[in-house]
């Protein structure tokens, strides 16, 4: 009996799989009686398959399927017939087409939906003795799958759950040493992808077996395989190490997204095919069958990768990113910026008779917006979604900002900034978070008290506005009445702010300087007012802790993201989320606009990045590479790159145009827990549980990219080793571990942490 | 740190759990939180599984009691976020809709003020035995000739209406030694918004001999007072005012 399974994972409709399945096909069915060759893998139907390939009614088809192997199984002959008839199933193409069952139906269906009909199609096909008594019974082509040992009968039960029983446990050792001898035994170029399957199947098979309580065979399993791992997947295998029991996987969410998921591999098409035939070859192949329900291979066409490439680009909880989840288009480009007249009268020829020059006009009406008058085409359109006008108060802001715009320093690796570093003293430990506003005035500190503080950077105090009764004395129509409106009993260098009931995990404070936002353990995001220094709302929405929360860079929306896995987009004045993101299989510990407001990024503990698109909703980038929690992110700004810092101490640089990593900047040792652009993105400073600063030459960084078609095509990457080359400097503090950093607006690099001796 | 060979036996294996899941380095008062929340959450399990045997009028507690109790203390006290499917069913719905546009400039951008912190958390106690926080109120006053009282203040609570007036002049009786008593309502309640019952407070004022003749005239003011009354009243017409706000 042939053993077949010969429809591969993959759900695109890529032709040269078709044809060479197709040949597969007619070449396993030459055994089988009575050849149907199986439709071929993809949602585009084949007209000898069944009309089960593919479409919303696999589902129920699987379901069919399970029932009528049910009845089978126990010899109600009749039933079957009544049923066959009447589900209108043709005699020669029942469930022993399992494996065309679940190609098509992963045709057809979402990935997530695959793995159930996947599974039952494939316990279909591990019955043993019964099925393979059908091919006697009549002209149907039966397929039938070996599972080696008498098998747990699949019933319908069985047969609906995620995982079924793929084989003897206690065989699930020398199916799994049988791989790894294979793997050895190929050449160099291909063992070091073939060997990217080790990690997802160990993790797989090990989880199958707890799953179907195997507790013995699992931890033997466990002992004898997981040392064989890459060492970026210790801390995984350590928290499975603990999981014996079906009811340990209960309450983890992340295992059982995992466990539902697909893992993305990424593979030539010459590795998988030395893959495929050995595994083919084989009598019993439970590992194909593990292959195709719980593994997504991506074949690509061109030169197996490397071991340093593929190192580079895994690490993450679900595999690599597929080829098409990073091929929306994002527009990155930053939006035009609004023509606002400098005014040329008095403030500024003040300023600049003091200077000793002359009068001039100022030509930098636009310098700093857009020089071309046409659109650019990466930048999205200006009402692509809506953003708040600006009011007077904007303007004055934006001219301050222009004026300080052309006192900032040039930066360069010659001329690196000056760090001016903030160190909250007196903190025990308890400064979880950190924000500056944009022209630096004011600093907002996140504490495990669940209190917010906020400080004045510049001699002038805070002060809070008057009560209303006071406010209907003042004069309004003189010119000071924004001074007018403030009490002056009330100045103070900082105030505190109380209303959290769990440590603040994030703050951020609006362009506008008038609202501070913080995020909190106990699920909640408050709106502070500035001007009052009360709190105004309080967005109730994630009902698990807020591990970060950002602003706008125009005001009004914000974001959050938390340990629910979900990222919300709100608005001040909505009370429930506008949007909601879903999609990581761990917490989102860190979150960060787009300078366009267009797009946000996530990090999270699943070790991938995500950007999405706030118009609608979706995923557009999915980039993995980081080996552990990512707990900083750092758009350009020019908006073309992201940097993001995890736990590993790794930083990686990101073209969001073409969803590549374009760049690995090594020198941290431990969390990075802060990045930031310069202003015009020349420096890239990074900041680190380690108690560093360090300063890389992004410019070089991102000179260096090869863009051909090639890597666009296939993903590869090929990293520079250019750390070092990149790093300009490192800059100790005695014992203050870093984590907010701030580019003033004239380029000064502002740093923050508490002191932890 | 104590040494491995003083410490308790549970505290020892906490220490081995510790470093089994990679934590090396963790302040020494760790390992007895752990080993109070371990007492504490066994103990509460096992009560729990306790109750569930009696309750199937078992004996002894066996193992399927412990799994009933800890499953729903999990769903109780140490919820999961929800999986994966429901969420990105639920983003689904929640991202067709499209972005709001946003109204010109009204003010600082934020919800209904039933979402907001922004109301006070107090309110002002009236208080009703003398002083009327009211001001400008019309008060017409009504004279009404009735048997009175010999004390001289008499706060009539509970009368919830206008008195009606009853002016019984029928015959010149002399009224010398008769106190009267002058209801004088306030009129401001009128406003037809108050639904709530208004304790009349009564003033007694006394009334200059000289204007009235010999007679003693009392006149009492019926003083509604509504302060909380109005006040409230005003929050709710905000509070509905407020509700056509409501966009979402």
């Amino acid at each position: 009996m042939a053993a077949v399974q010969d429809a591969p994972v993959e759900a695109d409709n890529e032709k040269e799989i078709k044809t060479e399945t197709l040949n597969d096909a007619a070449g396993n069915h030459a055994s089988a009686a009575g050849g149907v060759i199986p439709s071929p893998p993809v949602a585009s139907t084949s007209s000898s398959g069944p009309a089960k390939a593919g479409g919303p009614g696999s589902e129920e088809q699987q379901t069919l399927m399970a029932v009528l192997q049910f009845l089978k199984k126990n010899n109600f002959v009749g039933a079957v017939d009544v049923l066959r008839r009447e589900a209108g199933i043709l005699e020669d193409s029942d469930e022993s087409q399992g494996q065309e069952l679940a190609a098509s139906a992963l045709g057809g269906a979402e990935a997530g939906d695959a793995t159930c009909t996947l599974s039952r199609a494939s316990s279909c096909t591990t019955s043993t003795p019964a099925v393979a008594a059908a091919p006697a019974k009549g002209a149907r082509c039966a397929v039938v799958c070996v599972s080696a040992g008498g098998e747990d009968q699949p019933d319908v039960n069985v047969v609906l759950s995620a995982y079924s029983q793929q084989g003897d446990p206690a065989l699930y050792q020398g199916y799994y040493s049988g791989l790894k001898k294979f793997v050895e035994s190929v050449l160099d170029c291909h063992r070091a992808e073939l060997s990217q399957l080790f990690y997802p199947l160990f993790v797989h098979m090990y989880l199958e077996l707890v799953y179907n309580n195997h507790e013995t065979e699992a931890k033997a399993f466990f002992e004898k395989f997981s040392g064989d791992q890459e060492c970026y997947y210790q801390d995984d295998l350590r928290v499975l190490s603990g999981l014996t029991k079906k009811e340990h996987m209960k309450g983890n969410e992340t295992l059982l997204d995992f466990r539902t998921s697909k893992f993305v591999l990424r593979i030539s098409r010459d590795s998988y095919q030395l893959l495929k035939r050995h595994l083919q070859e084989r009598q019993n192949n439970q590992i194909w069958n593990i292959i195709q329900e719980h593994l997504y291979i991506d074949i690509f066409d061109g030169m197996p990768r490397s071991k340093s490439q593929i190192d580079s680009m895994s690490g993450s909880l679900a595999g690599e990113a597929k080829r098409e989840a990073n091929k929306a288009k994002v527009f990155y480009g930053l939006l035009k910026e609004p023509e606002i007249d400098v005014p040329l009268d008095d403030e500024d020829e003040e300023g600049e008779n003091e200077e000793g020059k002359p009068k001039k006009k100022k030509p930098k009406k636009d310098s700093m917006g857009s020089k071309s008058k046409k659109q650019d085409p990466n930048a999205p359109q200006q009402n692509r979604i809506p953003l708040p006008e600006l009011k007077d108060s904007d303007k004055l802001d934006k001219i301050m900002y222009m004026k300080e715009a052309t006192k900032r320093i040039r930066l360069g690796p010659e001329s690196l900034p000056s760090i001016c570093f903030y160190t909250f003293l007196n903190a025990y430990q308890g400064l979880t978070a950190v924000d500056f506003t944009d022209d630096s005035s004011l600093i907002a500190g996140g504490f495990a008290d669940s209190t917010v503080r906020v400080w004045s950077v510049t001699p002038k105090k805070l002060r809070s506005v008057k009560s209303a009764a006071d406010l209907n004395l003042i004069d309004k129509e003189s010119d000071d009445v924004l001074e007018r409106i403030m009490d002056e009993k009330s100045a103070s260098e900082s105030k505190i702010l109380y209303g959290h009931s769990g440590p603040v995990y994030g703050v951020s404070f609006s362009p506008d300087r008038n609202y501070l936002l913080s995020c909190s353990e106990d699920g909640t995001v408050r709106l502070w007012s500035l001007q009052t220094f009360t709190c105004l709302v309080g967005y109730k929405g994630h009902n698990y802790p807020v591990w970060d929360t950002q602003f706008s860079p125009y005001g009004y929306y914000f974001i959050s993201g938390g340990h629910d896995r979900v990222a919300r987009l709100w608005a001040t004045d909505h009370y429930q989320p506008l949007r909601m993101f879903a999609g990581h299989l761990a917490d989102i510990t860190c979150t960060q606009f787009h300078p366009n407001s267009n797009y946000v990024a996530t990090g999270s503990a699943d070790r991938t990045v995500r950007l999405w698109d706030i118009l609608n909703g979706n995923c557009v980038r999915i980039f993995t590479g980081h080996k552990g929690p990512i707990h900083s992110l750092a758009f350009s700004p020019n908006g073309k790159y992201l940097a993001s810092g995890a736990t590993d101490g790794r930083v990686l640089l990101w073209d969001i145009g073409h969803g590549l990593m374009i760049g690995e900047l090594k020198g941290h040792t431990d969390t990075v827990y802060s990045l930031k652009f310069s202003r015009d993105g020349e420096i890239l400073a990074s900041g680190s549980m380690d108690n560093t600063v360090r300063l890389w030459d992004s410019i070089k960084a991102f000179d260096d990219i090869e863009t051909d078609d090639f890597t666009a095509a296939t993903g590869h990457i090929h990293l520079p080793e250019n750390s070092q080359e990149l790093l300009l400097g490192t800059y100790m503090t005695k014992s203050t571990p870093v984590i907010h950093l701030h580019f003033t607006r004239r380029n000064l690099l502002l740093a923050a942490g508490a002191y932890n001796p | 740190m104590a040494s491995p060979k003083t410490l308790p036996k549970d505290a020892q294996v906490m220490v081995q759990i510790l470093k089994d899941m990679g934590i090396n380095e963790y302040e020494p008062r760790v390992i007895n939180q752990m080993l109070e929340f371990t007492y504490r959450y066994v103990t509460t399990i096992i009560e729990d599984a306790k109750i569930y045997a009696t309750h199937a009028k078992k004996s002894s507690v066996d193992a399927d009691d412990i799994r009933l109790a800890i499953q729903c203390r999990m769903d109780q006290s140490f919820t999961s976020p929800p999986p994966r499917d429901f969420l990105l069913e639920v983003a689904r719905q929640k991202n067709q809709t499209p972005l709001p546009l946003i109204k010109p400039y009204t003010g600082p951008r934020l919800p209904p003020d039933r979402y907001c912190l922004t109301a006070p958390n107090y309110r002002l106690k009236s208080l009703q035995k003398k002083v009327t926080t009211s001001a400008g109120r019309i008060t017409v006053p009504r004279l009404s000739v009735g048997a009175v009282s010999s004390r001289p203040t008499t706060p009539t609570l509970g009368t919830p209406s206008v008195q009606s007036v009853t002016t019984k002049v029928s015959t010149p009786v002399s009224l010398t030694g008769q106190r009267f008593t002058v209801q004088i309502p306030s009129s401001q309640a009128a406003s037809a918004k108050s639904a709530t019952p208004s304790t009349p407070t009564v003033q007694n004022v006394l009334i200059n001999q000289s204007l009235i003749g010999s007679k003693n005239i009392l006149i009492t003011t019926n003083m509604v007072s509504q302060n909380s009354a109005s006040d409230s009243s005003s929050l709710k017409r905000k509070h509905e005012e407020d509700d056509d706000y409501d966009a979402l």
